[in-house]
């Protein structure tokens, strides 16, 4: 019996213990991914090129659409049949406010991870494919910080830091400065990454693997962010730099505009497009462009107008006197919006009704009407969406569906505004008015206007005529830029508070019955608030931020912008 | 065959006898009305007034005698015609035996730890498809919370609090011996969209339970090593009965459910904005809120387009819901001769919730075998197969069912939503907010089904060497194959261009392993028991899916049809943990114990230097009442034990290094890679759990009086967690072991038979605990980490250190410095800037009362059960606030003053003059989290059984043996409750994201039914 036992014991001790730990590497092995020695370097760039500017649907809804569009004043929410009336944004919401900040925040892992291996040591080490790193990198802090002001720069991706400090401003911008820098002199006359395998090429989804283009573009992006910094206390590097890239070569002409071809299969949620949030709801989700816009390029006959909008649907619709608490309003509200549409140079016929409601009728998809900007909930029922302007269809097309316009990354044209605007306010030699005007031609060629009808602006309007005070040279300089910058909200939005223009943006609302003042009073929203991981995550160090920058709130001014 | 041989052996024709005799008690006198039965048949009898009783039974039978509050004895008749027996009062707690770690029986009293067995006709009487929910209110220091997801839905099951921030916190569920797999299960907790499916415990029926013994703890469930962290519910599955005939069980069980609690309308104003109804369908549907006019009856425009009187729906929430229906039908054969026993089981459940459309059923099959096949070598095998087809699971949350009507207008009648399209104006949903959220859309028009397939095995060899030496080996498998089609048809309100996700995936688990065991008293003084085992433990995941959205011909979503498609595919995935532990028991004149024991685990998932780790636990346990009081005058038993216990937890695979993943859509289809966003750790090591546990244990007053305390210090270290990170660190998450969680508790245990009279008994048992969380350091400078967010963002749920997990933090009225409300130009409230403490989700203590009536046939039993402490917050109450329907809404409909102060742009303040709608301020009132924060406290009728037998003076010797009909009950009423609308229980899920916020769930179900038992 007792040697029975043994045998159980043997028996059983060895059925567990055979291959006891021997496999163990093995299966604990990911069997469908991919080991540093199987892949290469370029197959870690589109990642981060493709998601700053076209990120999956929920960012490109919350951080985009609803913020830095509208902040813009491009687009606007809030017509009838809107799931949103347009104060929507300007009252903080954390939610979409948090959308927009663990994107913009989380969004370097890929990029570092793409400097870290092209790095000097690391595995795939290439100092071009670094370079383009660093440019990307510029891009990408300098949107980052004009939404929010004081990020984590100095200190992020250094793997021995868990809780980096916040930057100041000028601390980021003389960075990424010295980055571009950087970056320009590696570069030097080289005109690929490599050859074969290193040779970045068509999965460069900005410049094409073109690494002079590249330089360019750091070279431009560096004029943008001086010129931006220039003015802003302390800012005393600002002067060098705006001399050094005015030397060197910047964007020019209609093949240096640095944009990105939209992918019109891809899934949403790999990649979104404006169509992905306008089609995929009905009217709910839509939206009608700004006044502000719409203004500036009808009352200048600019022939961008009908590659930006489409006409209002017109037809007719009816202003209801509503029963209740808001029956007091009704007239002011009918005033107010058939007052738009006068200005608009809308021909309509008003009917009065019985119950007090007012019947207007349009002509069908002849007139350019924009929105008010920030209109409030009250007045959204005297927002007809058929008599506004929406954007042109490849602006908004679906997927699947035919071309979606290229996302704009670096515009050509804004190499010669900046030149004009340096040149206007004396830090640069070239000729205000050739710059600005070679910068309308270049900003209409990106939309494909043709020669002719540029011509015709540049000739007839008093708005392409870089003249009168210099403030009055900047405000167009900064109206143009705006105009250019359509579809970019990020750079479009920081104009406004930059330059001031256009003032009506800047200057905000104040009377309650017509507009959504939000959280800050009807004043232009200066910066973002944190996203809640930001105090969640390192709250020491946001502590720190606040106290320098003044409170988390979307009306305290950035440093570049006091 | 087994079975066909069980088959073979019945039927035979027995010889008769008769048999009388007294049953008396322990004073010599008789005892009337004691039950005598003829085992495994329904052939019985009861004591008269002098405890005397006649029978006629075959020769071979075996009689057993059982009277409330007495041990029951069994005697065997072998040809005798007279048998008297005298009944002891049952020692509660004390003789009893209870099934310890590995399946070891032991005797309770010899235990130095906590452990609370549920019979099995607790969690069989009122059924609930999820045994885990017969476990509330009935073991202290257990905390189930129930998904209110409908049928087929999980609950969270926690002992004694939570111990891992991020990682598993429920416990281990072994069956008969075995472990088996809970990954499956789908646990929810989106605010968005949540939707919990069963899985793990779920799938084991009722009927079959034999009883749930709940290891509290590491302390009780330290042989289970690396997965015993939380506490182990072990399942004792029924077996067949030896010498006995083929008995018939026959069980119906028909509950209906209604819901518990609905939420409070208000019915005086319907659809509109600003007192007003818009004219216009446009206007009309963006104006979703009951903010119009008084409900005068007067025409106004509805939401379909006609004009209709505008008056109130009251019932209209209501209506929505039907009775739900649940049809449990179990029948089972057991019998068995001398050397073997079987049972066959099968049950059928169709049930139907309150929610239309939405129904699971299933069907469960059962045969297990016991043999001797020599008189030392036993085997015993099970197999059980589960197949369940669940359609139209509820999801909850903003996203959810509920969250198309929560809140619908007063006026709107809920029948009208039926047309949820018009195929000939468009493929859209449509309903009457601008959105076209419609319920009946999703249920009816929507496909969301879920199959789950699952096998349940073992087979067990036992050989008995001599007399204190045994062993077994054991082989035991579980193979769950999942599933699911989710389809939402193109007009879908979210979805427009329609969507589906077919998938399926497979777990198993597979445990083989073994124990050897002695028994051997050393000397009179000592005994010693001891046992060695190993296990290898198996375990695999795999599945596959394929998504597609945007379809070439909009009417139907098929794959095919879809012009995105994206497919994905998990490959089999792999898990081994090797164990050998060992377990040394000494006894000393059975009233010192000491218990010792170890385990070694070597688990795959972790790297080379932590992979194995060894984990000991050392209990004692010391008999007080045998040096005081042998005599048993006031104490039957006093019992002090102290228990030491060290166990951990391993991780997932694939957790250790770094790799890279191409994308399958890549942009413009360039081939792109990406690494995920948590830094891995090589290092990882086992998270550690230790447990230190003392108790007092007693039995007194002759046995009427008994009571259970423990208190306990569980501390964490070591976890497995993703550390969340500055974004710019270049990673979301670095994986740390790092923090220290204690957990610090008190359990009380308290029950007694104040009455037993000759007919009458009374039985009475209550439950009290109550547990400490606290999280006392995550990593140096990182203070909280987050569990979950509300949608806008305005409350989140977090651990926190120096205070615990599941607080919450959310905005509160906004105030200047110098403490004045602030409101804005428009003279609305605002929310504060900075979140604030509101409160911790975790309940303070949770208690249960269980009264046990008998009389004669007839027993009543019933649960009352109480939570108090801990805060929740309700979404769902601020979404009926915010929309107008509450009755709350109706003050200030009139307009408000509120009474604060604007701020001026030169930073001073200004007393407020802005009067505002109801509409306003609730509108901005109901962004405020602390509004909307509520104590979970509450008291409930959880369970009622009122059963009778039929006597057996009626059934005589019918074809029928036994017959019992019982009236059962579920959360049938709030004796208490301090939150409107809700009930402050539910939760939105299972798993740690679960807990703290609920929004739009469905409401509890009371559930109101008949139980009808026949045996054969």
């Amino acid at each position: 019996m007792k040697s029975y036992l043994k045998i159980f014991i043997i028996v059983a001790v060895a059925a567990i213990l055979t291959n006891c730990t021997d496999k163990f590497n093995e299966i604990n092995t990911k069997p469908d991914s991919f080991t540093q020695e199987e892949v290469s370097a370029k197959y870690f760039i589109t990642r981060p090129q493709f998601r700053l500017y076209a990120p999956d649907r929920y960012p490109y809804w919350r951080a985009h659409l609803i913020h830095t569009d509208r902040y813009a004043g491009h687009f606007c929410f809030g017509m009838k049949g809107s799931w949103w009336n347009d104060e929507l944004g300007y009252s903080y919401h954390s939610g979409y406010t948090d959308a927009s900040y663990d994107w913009l925040a989380g969004y370097i892992g890929d990029l570092d991870n793409f400097m870290k291996m092209t790095d000097e040591g690391g595995e795939f080490e290439n100092q071009y494919m670094y370079a383009m790193g660093q440019i990307i990198k510029g891009l990408y802090f300098q949107m980052y910080t004009d939404v929010f002001g004081m990020i984590p720069y100095s200190e992020a991706t250094n793997p021995d830091i868990v809780l980096p400090k916040f930057d100041e401003q000028r601390e980021i911008y003389m960075g990424i400065i010295k980055e571009l820098d950087e970056a320009m002199a590696t570069i030097g006359d080289e005109t690929s990454t490599g050859t074969n395998v290193d040779d970045i090429g068509s999965n460069d989804i900005y410049c094409g693997g073109d690494l002079q283009k590249w330089k360019r573009l750091a070279n431009t992006l560096k004029l943008r962010i001086a010129l931006r910094a220039h003015g802003a206390p302390g800012a005393d590097f600002a002067g060098a730099a705006i001399t050094e890239a005015l030397g060197a070569p910047l964007l020019d002409g209609a093949s240096d505009n640095v944009t990105m071809e939209k992918d019109i299969e891809i899934s949403q949620w790999g990649s979104a497009a404006y169509g992905d949030v306008w089609y995929n709801f009905g009217t709910g989700s839509d939206w009608t462009i700004g006044k502000t816009l719409i203004d500036l390029l009808r009352d200048n006959n600019d022939p961008r107008l009908p590659m930006y909008a489409k006409p209002a649907a017109g037809g007719t619709a009816v202003l209801e006197k509503p029963e209740g608490d808001e029956a007091a309003k009704h007239e002011k509200r009918v005033d107010f919006i058939l007052n738009v549409l006068t200005e608009a140079g809308v021909e309509f016929t008003r009917t009065d009704l019985e119950d007090g409601g007012v019947e207007i009728t349009m002509d069908e998809n002849v007139y350019y009407v924009g929105q008010p900007t920030r209109l409030n909930g009250k007045t959204q029922p005297y927002v007809a969406y058929q008599f506004f302007s929406t954007p042109e269809n490849k602006i908004i097309e679906r997927k699947n569906a035919g071309p979606i316009r290229a996302e704009l990354i670096f515009a050509a044209a804004e190499a010669s505004f900046l030149k004009a605007e340096a040149s206007v306010k004396g830090l640069g030699g070239d000729d205000a008015q050739t710059a600005y005007q070679e910068g309308i031609r270049q900003a209409m060629k990106l939309w494909g206007v043709s020669d002719g009808d540029i011509d015709t602006y540049l000739q007839n309007e008093a708005m392409a005529q870089l003249d009168g005070t210099m403030e009055e040279k900047l405000e167009k300089i900064a109206s143009q830029r705006w105009i250019m910058a359509y579809t970019d909200g990020f750079e479009a939005w920081a104009i406004v508070r930059d330059m001031g223009y256009p003032k009506v943006l800047a200057d905000g609302v104040s009377d309650i019955d017509l507009y959504g003042l939000g959280d800050i009073n009807g004043k232009y929203p200066q910066r973002m608030r944190y996203g809640n991981s930001a105090s969640s995550k390192n709250g020491e160090q946001y502590n720190i931020a606040v106290s320098k920058q003044g409170p988390d709130t979307q009306e305290t001014k950035l440093w570049w912008a006091k | 065959m087994i079975f066909a041989v069980c088959f073979a052996l019945i039927g035979n024709a027995v010889a008769q006898q008769s048999v009388t005799g007294t049953v008396t008690g322990n004073d010599g006198v008789g005892i009337p009305g004691v039950t005598v039965v003829e085992v495994g048949t329904a052939n019985g009898t009861i004591t008269d007034i002098d405890g005397g009783y006649s029978i006629t039974v075959s020769e071979s039978a075996t009689l057993v005698f059982t009277f409330v509050g007495m041990q029951t004895i069994e005697e065997l008749v072998e040809g005798r015609s007279t048998i008297d027996v005298t009944l002891l009062p049952k020692e509660i707690g004390l003789e009893e035996v209870v099934v310890t770690a590995l399946g070891l029986s032991k005797d309770k009293k010899a235990l130095g730890y906590a452990v609370t067995e549920v019979g099995g006709d607790e969690i069989s009487m009122v059924k609930d498809h999820n045994p885990a929910n017969s476990l509330v209110g009935k073991v202290a220091g257990v905390v189930v919370t129930q998904g209110t997801g409908g049928p087929g839905g999980g609950s969270r099951v926690i002992i004694r609090g939570n111990n891992s921030i991020t990682g598993n916190n429920q416990p281990l569920v072994v069956v008969d011996g075995v472990p088996i797999d809970d990954s499956g299960v789908n646990s929810g907790g989106s605010v968005y969209n949540s939707t919990v499916t069963g899985g793990g415990i779920t799938d084991i029926n009722p009927d079959d339970i034999e009883s749930i013994t709940v290891l509290k703890g590491p302390n009780a469930a330290a042989l289970y090593g690396s997965r015993a962290g939380n506490g182990v519910l072990l399942i004792t599955t029924k077996k067949g009965n030896r010498n006995k005939g083929l008995g018939v069980s026959l069980n119906s069980n028909i509950t209906f459910d209604n819901p518990m609690i609905l939420p409070e309308y208000q019915n005086e104003y319907g659809q509109g904005t600003q007192g007003n109804v818009p004219g216009n369908i446009t206007d009309l549907k963006g104006a979703s809120g009951s903010w119009g006019p008084k409900l005068d009856g007067s025409n106004q425009l509805y939401y379909t387009g006609e004009e209709r009187p505008y008056v109130a729906q009251p019932s209209n929430f209501e209506d929505f819901f039907q009775t739900g229906e649940k049809y449990v039908n179990t029948i089972s054969l057991d019998g068995g001769g001398e050397n073997y026993s079987m049972r066959f089981s099968y049950t059928n459940n169709k049930t139907t919730s309150m929610i239309p459309n939405s129904d699971l059923k299933s069907h469960n099959f059962n045969l297990r075998s016991v043999v001797d096949l020599t008189d030392k070598f036993t085997v015993d095998a099970k197999a059980t197969y589960f197949t369940q087809v669940l359609n139209n699971r509820i999801s909850q949350g903003t996203e959810g069912v509920l969250s198309t009507i929560l809140t619908m207008p007063r006026n709107v009648d809920i029948n009208d939503l039926k047309v949820y399209q018009i195929p000939e104006e468009s493929l859209n949903s449509i309903s009457f907010g601008s959105l076209g959220a419609n319920p009946y859309w999703m249920l009816y028009h929507d496909r969301n089904e879920n199959k789950r397939d699952r096998f349940l095995g073992f087979a067990k060899a036992t050989y008995e060497f001599t007399d204190w030496i045994s062993a077994f080996v054991r082989i035991g498998t579980d193979v769950t194959s999942v599933r699911y089609e989710s389809v939402n048809q193109p007009g879908h309100h979210f979805y427009k261009s329609g969507r589906l996700n077919f998938g399926n995936s497979r777990n198993t688990e597979t445990n083989a392993d073994f124990l050897i065991m002695i028994d051997k008293d050393l000397s009179t003084d000592f005994n010693l028991s001891a046992n060695l085992g190993g296990n290898h433990s198996y375990r695999t995941y795999e599945a596959q899916s394929i998504y597609g959205e945007n379809f070439k011909i909009p009417t139907r979503a098929t794959v095919a049809n879809s012009v995105v498609q994206r497919p994905s595919y998990t490959p089999l995935e792999e898990k081994i943990i090797n164990s050998l532990y060992g377990q040394v028991s000494l006894s000393f004149r059975d009233f010192v114990y000491l218990d010792v024991t170890g385990r070694n685990d070597w688990s795959s998932t972790l790297g080379e230097n932590n992979r194995s780790y060894f984990y000991p636990s050392v209990t004692g346990s010391f008999l007080a009442n045998e040096l005081f009081d042998r005599d048993a005058e006031l104490f039957n038993l006093l019992k002090v034990r102290a228990s030491w216990a060290n166990v951990g937890n391993d991780t997932s695979p694939y957790q250790l290094y770094s790799y890279y993943n191409v994308a399958s859509d890549g942009y413009l289809g360039l081939t792109q890679l990406s690494r995920p966003n948590v830094k891995f750790n090589p290092e990882l090591k086992p998270e550690n759990i230790a447990s230190l546990e003392f108790g007092l244990e007693g039995s007194m007053l002759n046995n009427r009086l008994f009571f259970d305390v423990s208190i306990y210090n569980i501390k964490t270290t070591d976890q497995i967690y993703d550390v969340p990170v500055p974004e710019s660190t270049g990673y979301s998450y670095f994986r740390e072991n790092i923090g220290e969680m204690t957990n610090k508790g008190f359990e009380m245990l308290v029950g007694g038979i104040p009455v037993r009279t000759e007919n009458f008994s009374w039985q009475i048992s209550a439950n009290f605990s109550q547990n400490k969380n606290s999280l006392n350091e995550l990593i140096e400078d990182l203070e909280e980490h987050p569990l979950n967010t509300t949608n806008s963002g305005n409350l989140s749920v977090v651990a926190t250190v120096g205070g615990g997990y599941g607080d919450l933090y959310g905005t509160t009225w906004r105030t200047n410095d110098a403490g004045q409300l602030v409101v804005d130009a428009n003279g609305r409230p605002q929310a504060s800037t900075e979140k604030v403490f509101l409160g911790n989700s975790q309940p303070d203590w949770i208690g249960g009362l269980t009264n046990t009536l008998t009389y004669k046939d007839i027993s009543l039993r019933f649960l009352i059960d109480a939570r108090f402490g801990g805060k929740i917050y309700s979404q769902t109450s601020a979404a009926l606030d915010g929309s107008g329907v509450s009755v709350q809404s109706l003050e200030h409909r009139e307009g408000i003053v509120v009474d604060g102060y604007v701020k001026q742009d030169d930073d001073t303040y200004v007393k407020n003059e802005t009067s505002i709608s109801g509409q306003d301020y609730w509108g901005a009132v109901s962004g405020i989290a602390s509004e909307y924060v509520f104590s979970q406290s509450n008291i409930r009728l959880r369970e009622f059984v009122l059963s009778y037998n039929l006597p057996n003076s009626i059934l005589k010797d019918g074809f029928i043996k036994g017959v019992n009909v019982g009236l059962i009950g579920r959360n049938l009423f709030f004796l208490y409750k301090e939150v409107d609308h809700v009930d402050p229980e539910a939760s939105l899920g299972t798993g740690n994201n679960g807990q703290g916020i609920l929004s739009y769930n469905l409401p509890t179900p009371r559930s109101i039914g008949f139980n009808v038992n026949i045996k054969f």
